[in-house]
């Protein structure tokens, strides 16, 4: 009995210590091992049934819509795909997003299929843990000239390097409130950022009716509209090499002063948009008592269709020529936003990846893509969608359709990530001042834009 | 069913007559016995506590980001770079490091002291006899059982400028303006301290409850013999008797408030204002918005040993782990 004891509780100990080695080790292994990516450099292949797992964005202003939208995919992929089908996974903001990745990224191990906004495409593409595109990939789900040329510019670095399928675009341009305008005399939205503030001035009350809004506090909000002024001066914010910040450069001082002095100056948005984040900006304009957005997209059209001003709005171009020109100067671009939208990228470590073409095929179909139109108000990427369904670039849509024409992709830099919370970080604490204080000094907004540039280089060494 | 007689069991180890290799093979089986059982639990407290440390140690000392995340045990290794990108003060993160570490301190330091005379206060109420006692006791742990997210939200709500309740509330009274701000500025302070008081007293106060309640009526009854006041009986019987779990309560409670990442990040975001940006926050930022797991990685080395220093502390003045 005595003996038995002692190897039941020596296997005991053996079988515990394997377990405990088991869980602490699984990454480092998984590290260690050689198998890599699975090669898809063949999509012809027929492809075995599986499930595919997907991970998107959730479209929080429409979230019935969405899931109406991915069981039609899911029953057209179905129906091409007897035996196959998907089961999907969102997220609700930018963190759960990055962390997503960068789990994925360092277990090697995760979904089929990510969705990504265009900004983190770049990210993406650092990591290397996506598959490159190679023409029969392109061919397999109907090759590159089918999509909205300018989305390409943000699925890779280089045309051969491209890792995301563009599904949908986020078009950015100005929207602004018929009834207010015509109250104030106004024809046109404005198409320098002199006539802008000129035109705000006459909506705004000073109490409860302001010529437009800002939302400092965002996390997207302060890098989109620094980098379309200082785009429009023909400056960058960072340079060719993606190494260099140029957030302290003359330009970026003048773009956020520019839009701070929205409120500390111009006295065109209230100080209370200090603490703003984009969602406030959008209820804003639903009261009926805001002007003018700038550097809109169409996501806040569900919200402003069952609000007062419902009917009462409509998109227009944006302002192209900076404060105080007449025209554009040398090197500054007609900007009205950056290739905005979603891609869909195919993990280089999933076991289907002729499947997920597949389910990529069905996607970027015209008929799927105008119900990506039709139920979530995001702009097909397609161009066949728009000669088979012409209503897609009709009404309020041609603005926005021709503000996607006119739309700058940002540098394809991995650091872009970096520089949207430095921006972001100077910008809110000028804002706080604005907001406490009424006012801020060029000083200390030259200060911190020093400061947070510093920081950007020092994190992307 | 012993094989061998035993002659004499000293200090739990059985000593035998005759057949000593047999014996010494017991002898050592008895040593071995208590390591064996405590192996399992050695061996998940290596994997699940000591295993992370050493790998944030290490990461700490590598160029961990977006570039090599695909391949992180082969990222490049920088030395001692990341701390001194953090702690020397001429470092272009220096800055927002030191903010951090004294946003953190001054954080929890005025939590923790707020809690104190909140918890033991109402500690000393529902361990007296009171109507409802049970059911007060419930309520006042509902700020704890709420998820922290939760609070952040309903607190973010209050603390609105113009439309928050705080405001409304302010303005009715005639003590502030309608206008005024919290979540941006030096008042975004406060308004955290006053949030996580609420949401977090109850810890303190379950301690304080039941160091109270380990306190034996007799003692109380021989200060009232020696004519102590009820204030002299609190000040020379109660807290004394409850200082050891208070300190304790006090040591975690500060831990708690330090290392508090979820109600600044809901409350105000990735970009908080400088008053707010406690270490936790920073730490993040680094390593998950910025993709710089590195630097994030050695901020939280220093963050471990910045936090060891109350642990240590309250663990040498309560002499825990000493004999008897």
């Amino acid at each position: 009995m005595r003996e038995k004891r002692t190897v039941t509780r020596r296997k005991f100990l053996q079988v515990a210590g394997a377990g405990a080695a088991a869980v602490a080790f699984p990454n480092i292994l998984i590290s260690c091992g050689q198998s890599g990516g699975t090669s898809t450099s063949t999509s012809s292949a027929k492809a075995k049934p599986a499930t595919l797992s997907l991970f998107i964005s959730k479209d929080t202003a429409h979230p019935q819509q969405q899931a109406q939208l991915m069981d039609m995919i899911k029953a057209q992929f179905e129906k091409e795909n007897p035996g196959s089908s998907f089961t999907y996974d969102t997220y609700a903001s930018a963190a759960e997003e990055t962390t997503k990745l960068e789990t994925a990224a360092a277990a090697q191990e995760g979904p089929d299929i990510f969705e990504f906004g265009s900004t983190l495409v770049p990210t993406a593409y650092a990591t290397g843990a996506f598959e490159v595109f190679t023409d029969d990939m392109w061919n397999h789900i109907g090759g590159k000239k089918i999509f909205f040329q300018p989305q390409l510019t943000m699925s890779g670095p280089s045309p051969n390097k491209l890792i995301a399928v563009p599904v949908s675009g986020n078009p950015f341009a100005l929207v602004y409130n018929k009834a207010m305008f015509q109250t104030a005399g106004i024809s046109s939205p404005p198409k320098t950022w002199s006539d802008f503030v000129n035109v705000a001035k006459e909506m705004t009350n000073g109490k409860d009716q302001w010529g437009t809004s800002m939302a400092p506090a965002d996390g997207f909000d302060p890098w989109h509209k620094i980098w379309l002024f200082v785009t429009q001066m023909g400056g960058q914010l960072m340079d060719s090499t993606g190494k260099k910040g140029l957030l302290d450069s003359k330009e970026s001082v003048e773009a956020c002063g520019f839009w701070l002095d929205w409120m500390a100056k111009y006295k065109i948005a209230s100080t209370q948009n200090a603490t703003f984040k984009g969602a406030d900006e959008v209820r804003a304009f639903a009261t009926g008592k805001i002007g003018m957005l700038v550097m809109t997209g169409p996501g806040g059209t569900v919200t402003w269709n069952n609000s007062p001003v419902a009917g009462q709005y409509d998109f227009g171009l944006g302002p192209t020529v900076p404060y105080g020109m007449t025209s554009l100067p040398p090197k500054g671009k007609p900007a009205q936003g950056f290739v905005s939208g979603q891609y869909y990228t195919l993990f280089k470590y999933s076991k289907n990846p002729e499947l997920a073409l597949n389910l990529l095929k069905v996607v970027v179909s015209p008929d799927i893509q105008y119900q990506y139109f039709k139920l979530r108000a995001q702009q097909p990427v397609v161009l066949d969608t728009f000669t088979k369904y012409p209503d897609a670039k009709q009404g309020p849509w041609a603005a926005l359709y021709d503000a996607e024409l006119k739309a700058y992709p940002t540098p394809f830099f991995g650091s872009w990530g970096q520089l949207e919370v430095e921006i972001g970080k100077a910008i809110n604490k000028m804002a706080s001042q604005i907001g406490v204080s009424g006012s801020y000094s060029m000083d200390d907004l030259k200060a911190a834009l020093t400061q947070v540039n510093r920081e950007l280089e020092a994190s992307i060494q | 069913m012993r094989d061998h007689p035993t002659v004499v069991e000293s200090r739990g180890l059985p000593r035998t007559a005759g057949y000593p290799a047999a014996a010494r093979r017991r002898r050592r089986a008895a040593i071995r016995a208590p390591y064996s059982l405590m192996a399992p639990s050695v061996a998940l407290l290596a994997v699940i506590v000591f295993l992370p440390m050493v790998v944030a140690l290490y990461i700490s000392l590598t160029g961990l980001n977006q570039y090599t995340i695909g391949d992180w045990v082969h990222a490049p290794f920088v030395g001692l770079k990341h701390y001194l990108d953090g702690l020397n003060p001429q470092g272009a993160l220096a800055g927002s490091f030191y903010t951090s570490i004294k946003a953190s301190v001054v954080f929890s330091g005025l939590t923790t002291l707020f809690i104190l005379p909140i918890s033991v206060g109402a500690a000393l109420l529902f361990n007296g006899r009171l109507r409802g006692r049970v059911l007060f006791r419930a309520i006042v742990l509902l700020p704890y059982i709420i998820p922290t997210f939760v609070n952040g939200i309903l607190w973010r709500l209050v603390f609105m400028n113009g439309s928050g309740v705080a405001d409304q509330l302010l303005a009715a009274l005639h003590l502030g303006s309608r206008q005024t701000f919290w979540l941006i500025g030096a008042r975004s302070l406060w308004a955290l301290i006053f949030a996580d008081v609420w949401a977090s007293w109850p810890f303190l106060y379950l301690m304080a409850l039941a160091a109270l309640q380990t306190i034996p009526a007799d003692v109380y009854d021989a200060a009232t013999i020696d004519g102590a006041t009820a204030v002299r009986a609190f000040r020379h019987v109660t807290l004394p008797l409850m200082a050891p779990t208070l300190g304790l309560g006090i040591a975690l409670s500060t831990i708690n408030h330090f290392n508090n990442f979820a109600l600044p990040y809901v409350m105000f975001g990735p970009t908080p204002p400088d008053q707010v940006n406690v270490l936790p926050l920073n730490i993040y930022v680094n390593s998950f918005i910025t993709f710089n797991f590195g630097l994030g990685a050695a901020l939280s080395v220093v963050a471990l040993v910045i936090m060891l220093t109350p642990a240590v502390l309250y663990l040498r003045a309560a002499r825990v782990g000493d004999a008897p």
